[in-house]
């Protein structure tokens, strides 16, 4: 068992679509995660700023604000900031959104399925850190070469789940890119918890990979 | 025992899988404690079912105990069938463009062993209505519906058809499956209709573990899920 577990993809707020909790705490509670990194889901669903403005009332050292950015539209700040191209339907390389992060000199976190490895790789060439959430399995070979083009893109493994997928990849790019994150509760929290503790890696690569690699 | 029910060994085109052999499945069996698994080659599910099913029988050959074989039906090609040294039979309707419904499967209900499907909901091949109309047509035959119809806005429904027909089951794998999902599915259909199933290697086999091992159920529905009732509907003895 990591020491510290960090989920670096978290949701916080109500769901329009599925009967999903509201808080994550009791979650990360039964599953052993220490701290979470949330976006509020009034910032995917609602309002970016009214998303923003309620993380901010959270008042709680386990959740981690990672406020949504919207070029132009919506500027926040944060330890990590996240864009969501389609959903907030701007271009994620247009020169706004590229003029935005690189002003803001933090890590980004966006979707993949929200994206492409040819948009990120342009995208990584503008922020200090640029955290893929949402890989999947099916663009493994996609992602690696990303991966391999932008030694500044880091990987959540949440969704990295095909067989030894976590291992092939800890195995080109070292653990200290790869980062613990579930998408929860919209995506599973169980398996991605239970794949943490049972990775064929070195204890310090599980320990680094739990706790966020070196992203933060 | 802990019995999972929907496995495969092999190569699939449209994305890389670290590791598809036998052993690299078994050795992560034994590292979670996983007894047995249910396979079927995916050379069988895609182009060639005969040699596939080959090679899924020389893998349970291999690791004695450790496989059991769903030999894949294709329809377009009559795959022969056997009865012995096997689980029951693999159909994928999707893959193959063949509803599930489609009289063309009847030598598969003829064979009168289990079936896994695969199901998706909203597929014009593999809806989980059709696994109702085929469980009505033929409830002698234990049939698992594969990933319980695959996305999350489906799995009531699915639940509610599995619930009308005692020979109808939920498979859990899936890559949009949540252990919260899993633990609804137990509550809506009983904890008797569920079973748990990975698709390892085509997805983790650790994952689809880890999803019912820590999903919110009670140390007896999680036995039945894990492999009381696969073992039930299989008639294996532990």
């Amino acid at each position: 068992m990591p020491k510290l577990v960090l989920d670096a993809h978290r949701l916080i707020g109500p769901h329009p679509f599925d009967d999903l909790p509201e808080d994550p705490r009791p979650d990360l509670d039964r599953l052993g995660i220490d701290q979470a990194l949330v976006t509020h889901t009034l910032s995917l669903y609602h309002d970016p700023q009214a998303g923003n403005d309620a993380l901010r009332r959270i008042d709680d050292p386990r959740l981690i604000p990672v406020p949504v950015v919207v070029p132009g539209f919506c500027e926040s700040r944060g330890v990590m900031v996240r864009l969501c191209p389609e959903r907030h339907r701007f271009d994620l390389t247009g020169p706004a959104a590229l003029r935005t992060v690189s002003a803001l000199g933090v890590p980004v976190a966006v979707d993949l399925e929200e994206s492409s490895p040819g948009q990120l790789l342009r995208l990584a060439g503008e922020v200090p850190k640029l955290l893929v959430l949402n890989p999947g399995y099916r663009r493994l070979r996609a992602v690696a070469e990303l991966m391999a083009e932008a030694p500044n893109v880091w990987l959540e493994i949440g969704t990295v789940n095909t067989q030894r997928g976590v291992e092939w990849l800890a195995g080109r790019f070292g653990a200290r890119r790869l980062v613990f994150g579930t998408g929860a509760p919209v995506m599973d929290d169980c398996g991605p918890r239970f794949l943490l503790d049972h990775l064929d890696l070195p204890q310090d690569d599980i320990e680094l990979i739990a706790s966020g690699g070196d992203l933060l | 025992m802990i019995i999972d029910a929907h496995g495969h060994l092999g190569s699939w085109p449209d994305f890389l899988i670290p590791e598809p052999t036998a052993a690299g499945m078994v050795e992560l069996m034994d590292r979670v404690g996983i007894d047995m698994i249910g396979i079927s080659h995916l050379l069988a599910v895609g182009p060639d079912a005969v040699a596939g099913n080959e090679l899924a029988l020389a893998a349970a050959r291999d690791f004695p105990g450790r496989f059991g074989v769903w030999q894949v039906y294709n329809p377009h090609h009559r795959t022969p069938l056997v009865t012995e040294g096997v689980w029951g039979v693999k159909i994928h309707p999707d893959v193959h463009q063949c509803r599930l419904d489609d009289p063309r499967y009847e030598p598969v209900w003829e064979l009168g062993l289990p079936v896994l499907s695969h199901g998706q909901t909203d597929s014009p091949w593999s809806d989980p209505s059709q696994f109702a109309e085929v469980a009505r047509r033929h409830p002698e035959i234990p049939l698992l519906m594969g990933h319980s119809g695959l996305w999350p806005y489906g799995f009531a429904r699915a639940a509610r058809f599995s619930g009308e027909h005692p020979n109808l089951y939920l498979e859990t794998c899936g890559s949009k499956a949540t252990g919260r999902w899993i633990a609804r599915l137990v509550e809506l259909a009983g904890a008797r209709k569920v079973v748990y199933g990975s698709d390892a290697c085509f997805l983790d086999l650790r994952v689809g573990y880890g999803r019912v091992a820590l999903a919110p159920l009670s140390d007896a529905d999680r036995a039945l899920v894990l492999g009381g009732n696969l073992a039930r509907i299989l008639e294996l003895s532990s």
